[in-house]
């Protein structure tokens, strides 16, 4: 079992990027591009939003 | 039906059954074995975290999209589905508070628990997401809107 959020955060973006890389694109450089542009998108972005919520609580029920 | 016609479901059934199998018959090995590794990893890394198999509950209309999920996988989600309830089934009974309702909450409860259940459920549906997507691929392929 995996606890870490954030590697399987990781290994899911990778999972999805190379998926959707193979699925849009025929040509081999093409796909490394797609696959490095989701893959980096999906983990930065999900950084950035987690950062944004970091000021929120976690539980708010009292 | 035309052969073309024939090619098309005939790709999608083998792309539901196995993922990367429509591909695989219309000619595309490398991206068949590609497809069929992914969706494989991923299914196993759900299957390996514990998630849980959707059921079909009239009271949360939701649980059909996500039971719809888990079968567009094809028959491996019979693993999943059995790991969690031990045996086939695909919707709550009507009343929840049957015995046999009990029982399958109980079964999705105990599944639930597990720390890293809600990561296991997100690779389980998302297997059947790809899964999904490669089924319409191999339709698009077959029917030639697609090389």
């Amino acid at each position: 079992m995996l606890r870490s959020h954030f590697l399987n955060m990781v290994i899911l973006s990778v999972l999805v990027s190379i998926f959707f890389a193979f699925l849009t694109q025929n040509d081999r450089r093409e796909r490394l591009k797609v696959m490095g542009i989701l893959f980096l998108s999906m983990v930065v972005l999900s950084l950035l939003i987690a950062y944004a919520m970091f000021p929120f609580p976690l539980n708010t029920a009292r | 039906m035309s052969s073309g016609g024939v090619s098309a479901v005939m790709s999608c059934v083998l792309a539901w059954l196995l993922p990367g199998a429509g591909h695989f018959y219309l000619g595309k090995r490398r991206r068949a074995a590609v497809f069929f590794s992914v969706v494989l990893a991923t299914f196993l890394l759900g299957i390996l975290n514990g998630g849980h198999a959707y059921l079909a509950d009239r009271q949360q209309p939701l649980t059909y999209l996500g039971t719809l999920a888990n079968i567009a996988v094809g028959p491996l989600e019979f693993l999943s589905r059995r790991a969690t309830y031990h045996r086939l089934v695909y919707a709550l009974p009507a009343d929840e508070n049957s015995p046999e309702a009990q029982v399958l909450l109980t079964a999705m409860r105990d599944k639930v628990k597990v720390v890293t259940d809600e990561y296991g459920t997100t690779y389980l549906l998302t297997a059947g997401l790809m899964n999904m997507l490669l089924i319409l691929d191999a339709f698009d392929i077959a029917v030639g809107r697609k090389s």
